[in-house]
C-alpha cells in the first residue's frame, strides 16, 4: 500500500510539472465543449428564435401577395426586406450579394391563380352536393407558382424548414379564400363573424413534449444538454495522447530499466498511473459539467439540467473514465514508441467519436453505420448519458451501457496484462 | 543468431570490487543485466549468497542496487521527490529514508539541488543523482554500468570516493567502465569479456604478468584484438 501511494505522489509530481499536459486535460475540453455548444445553439436558434432575413419582391397585382407578406411579417419567424421593383434575377443577385440566406418572388398572377384554382374547387363541391348543377361555370385550372432562392449554404434541413413554413401559410390563405367563394356562393357577402373566430380560435391544439422514461418531463433538450455530456466524453477519451505516451515513454525510460530491478514496481506504477487519470477523467466530466450547470447560462447559453440519480450519473461517470484510461494503457502498452501512440490513438479516438454519434447523432445514419457504432466505447458512455441526462431512466436503462462499458475495461486490462506478462514486465 | 553472453562462469566475493571490461558489444551489460533481474537467462543460473546462505534471485532483488549507464530517474521531478520515490520503492521507512536521503545529497555535493528539477542539472550532476538513487537501500551487492561516463574530474572523484565508502562497509561492487585507467586503481579483481565469453579472468598484476603487458589497455588490446566493434 505503502509503494502504491509512494507511486500515485509521484505520478500526481509528474502531472503537477506537466503544464502543457494539464492544459490539454483540463484547458482543452472547456475551450471545445464552450465552442462546440454556442457554434450548435446559434444554429438551433437560427430555425427556432432567431428571425431568419427573407428578401421578398411582391409582384402580384391582387392582395393574396400583399396577405401573404404580411402573414409572414405577423409570423415573427422572419425579418423581411420588400423591394418589389426587383426582377426575378435581379432578386437571386441582391439575395446572394446582400447575404440574405432566402428570397421570394411571388409572381404578377399569383392572386388571380390562387382565387381561379380555389373557385373551381368551390364550383366542384356546390356541384357535388347538388347546390348548382351549372358545371360548364368550372373554370379550368391557373398555374402559378411561388419560388424561393436560397443561399447554397444555408442547410436542407433549414430549406425545409422554410419550405413547410410556407406551404402551411398558402393552404391557410387557400382555405380562406375557399370558404369565402363558398359563402358568396350561398348568398353571403363574407364569412359569418362567430365562423370566422371560431375557424382562427380553435384550432386543435398540438402538444409537444420530450418523452421521457420515468414519466416526469424534467430535462429539455437543447445544444448544452447533448453537446456537454458528448464532448465530456470525447475529451475524457483524449487523454490517450496523454497516458498512452506517458506510458510508452516510461517503459523507454531508464527509470523504467531501475524499477525492472525492484519487483513488482512496475505494477505499483500501471495501477498508480490508472488511478491518478481516472481521477483526472473523473475531475474533467465534474468541471464540465460545472461549468455547463453554472456558466453556460450566463454566458446566453442554455443551462445544463444535473440528473436527480446522482449515483447512476457517477456509475456512468466512472465507467466512462476507466474505459478511456484502459484504452489508452492498452494503445500506450502496444505502442512501440510515443510518436505511434499518439498518433494512432488520436486518430482511433477521432474514428470511435465519429462512429460512436459524437457529432452526429447515430439514428440519423445508415443502418449498417448504426451497427458499426455498437463497437464504440464512446457510443456506449453517450447512450448512458443520454438516459441519464435526457430520458430521466433508471438501472434498467442504464444496464446495456454499464453491461458494455464493463466489458470493455475488462478487455482492454487483459489485452494489457497478456502483453506485459509477455515481455516480463509483471 | 548466436548468445549474447555464453558459457560465462565467474564468482564475486563479498567485499569485493570486481570489474567486467571488453570491447564495445562484448555483452557486459547484457551480463549485468542478467545478474540484477532485468533479463532473464535463457539457460545456466545466477546464485546470491548472503552470510553464506544461498538466497533466492526474488530476495536478493531487495538487496542489490543498480546504477544503469543511462539515467534512470524522473527529469521533470526534483532530486528530493525522485528520491523520496525510489527509496520508497525500496521499501525503506519514511524517517530513515529522510536520513539517509540528506546525508547522500551531502555527501554527493548536491544538498543545495535538492529542490531543483532534475533535467536542470549539468551532466555530472545527474550522474551524480544516478548514483544516489541506486545506493538509496544500502545494498548487499551494487551493479555500476559505467558510472563516470562523461562527467568531470571532480564528479568522478566524489563518484569514487563514495563507492570506496561503500565497499568498505561490505558491499560488494560489480563494475564496467571504458575508463581503464580508473579501473585499474579500483578493482580487486577483473573479467575480461569478448563476444558473450570471458577470455580472462584474476587480479590485474596476475593477468598483465600472464600476458606480458604492462597494463589493463594493452592487456585489453592483447586479448580481443584491435579491429574496431560495432
Amino acid at each position: 500500500m505503502r509503494k502504491l501511494l509512494a507511486s500515485i505522489v509521484k505520478e500526481l509530481q509528474l502531472l503537477a510539472h506537466d503544464k502543457v499536459g494539464l492544459l490539454l486535460l483540463y484547458l482543452m475540453p472547456v475551450v471545445l465543449v464552450f465552442i462546440i455548444t454556442v457554434v450548435q445553439d446559434s444554429a438551433f436558434k437560427l430555425v427556432n428564435d432567431n428571425q431568419l432575413e427573407l428578401l421578398v419582391a411582391n409582384k402580384d397585382k391582387g392582395a393574396l401577395g400583399d396577405s401573404l407578406v404580411a402573414v409572414l411579417k405577423q409570423s415573427g419567424n422572419f425579418l423581411l426586406d420588400e423591394k418589389n421593383d426587383l426582377s426575378e434575377k435581379q432578386l437571386q443577385e441582391e439575395g446572394l450579394s446582400g447575404g440574405k440566406l432566402a428570397s421570394i418572388y411571388i409572381p404578377e398572377n399569383f392572386s388571380e391563380a390562387i382565387e381561379n384554382n380555389t373557385s373551381t374547387i368551390t364550383q366542384l363541391i356546390l356541384t357535388e352536393f347538388g347546390v348548382t348543377e351549372d358545371t360548364l361555370a368550372v373554370a379550368e385550372r391557373k398555374e402559378t407558382s411561388l419560388t424561393i432562392y436560397f443561399d447554397p449554404i444555408l442547410q436542407e434541413n433549414f430549406q425545409y424548414t422554410l419550405v413547410t413554413n410556407l406551404q402551411t401559410i398558402l393552404s391557410g390563405m387557400e382555405n380562406k379564400v375557399m370558404l369565402e367563394n363558398l359563402f358568396e356562393q350561398m348568398g353571403y357577402d363574407e364569412i359569418p363573424e362567430h365562423i370566422a373566430a371560431k375557424m382562427t380560435g380553435e384550432k386543435t391544439p398540438i402538444i409537444a413534449k420530450h418523452a421521457s422514461l420515468d414519466g416526469q418531463q424534467k430535462m429539455t433538450p437543447n445544444s448544452t444538454q447533448h453537446n456537454v455530456p458528448a464532448w465530456s466524453i470525447f475529451a475524457m477519451f483524449f487523454m490517450v495522447v496523454s497516458l498512452g505516451g506517458n506510458l510508452v515513454k516510461e517503459r523507454l525510460s531508464g527509470s523504467f530499466v531501475r524499477l525492472m530491478t525492484i519487483p513488482p514496481s512496475f505494477m505499483y506504477t500501471l495501477i498508480s498511473k490508472m488511478l491518478v487519470y481516472l481521477g483526472v477523467a473523473v475531475s474533467q466530466l465534474f468541471l464540465l459539467f460545472c461549468i455547463g450547470h453554472l456558466i453556460f447560462p450566463s454566458m446566453g447559453l442554455p443551462q445544463l439540467q444535473i440528473p436527480d440519480a446522482f449515483l447512476q450519473l457517477l456509475i456512468v461517470s466512472i465507467l466512462s473514465g476507466m474505459a478511456a484510461v484502459s484504452y489508452a494503457v492498452v494503445i500506450g502498452t502496444y505502442a512501440k514508441s510515443q510518436e505511434q501512440a499518439n498518433g494512432f490513438g488520436a486518430v482511433s479516438i477521432v474514428i470511435f467519436a465519429a462512429i460512436g454519434g459524437i457529432w452526429v447523432p447515430t439514428f440519423v445514419m445508415p443502418d449498417y453505420m448504426q451497427t458499426v457504432a455498437l463497437f464504440s466505447p464512446l457510443h456506449w458512455c453517450l447512450e448512458g448519458y443520454y438516459v441519464l441526462f435526457l430520458k430521466n431512466g433508471d438501472w434498467n436503462a442504464l444496464s446495456s451501457s454499464i453491461i458494455f462499458l464493463s466489458l470493455f475495461v475488462i478487455v482492454c486490462q487483459i489485452l494489457t496484462f497478456v502483453k506485459l506478462k509477455m515481455q516480463n514486465y509483471l | 543468431m548466436s548468445p549474447a553472453v555464453s558459457q560465462v562462469d565467474f564468482t564475486v566475493l563479498k567485499g569485493e570490487k570486481f570489474g567486467i571490461f571488453g570491447p564495445n558489444g562484448a555483452g557486459k551489460t547484457t551480463l549485468i543485466s542478467m545478474m540484477c533481474g532485468i533479463l532473464q537467462p535463457t539457460s545456466g543460473s545466477i546464485h546470491y549468497y548472503i552470510n553464506g546462505k544461498e538466497i533466492t534471485p526474488k530476495t536478493a532483488l531487495h538487496t542489490i542496487g543498480y546504477v544503469p549507464q543511462d539515467f534512470a530517474f524522473y527529469p521533470e521531478l526534483t532530486a528530493g521527490q525522485n528520491l523520496v520515490y525510489f527509496g520508497k520503492m525500496y521499501g525503506i521507512p519514511t524517517k530513515q529514508l529522510h536520513e539517509k536521503i540528506n546525508v547522500l545529497l551531502e555527501q554527493l555535493g548536491l544538498s543545495h539541488v535538492k529542490n531543483k528539477k532534475v533535467m536542470t542539472f549539468s551532466g555530472g550532476m545527474k550522474r551524480r543523482i544516478n548514483l544516489a538513487i541506486g545506493i538509496l537501500n544500502d545494498p548487499e551487492i551494487l551493479f555500476l554500468d559505467e558510472p563516470t561516463v562523461g562527467v568531470d574530474v571532480q564528479s568522478k572523484h566524489a563518484i569514487i570516493h563514495l563507492l570506496e565508502e561503500l565497499n568498505k562497509n561490505g558491499t560488494s561492487i560489480l563494475y564496467t567502465s571504458h575508463h581503464l585507467k580508473e579501473a585499474e586503481d579500483f578493482c580487486d579483481r577483473i573479467a575480461l569479456i569478448d563476444q558473450g565469453k570471458i577470455i580472462g579472468l584474476g587480479t590485474l598484476e596476475a593477468l598483465t604478468t600472464q600476458h606480458e603487458v604492462e597494463n589493463l589497455e594493452e592487456l585489453l588490446i592483447r586479448l580481443t584484438g584491435k579491429t574496431m566493434r560495432d
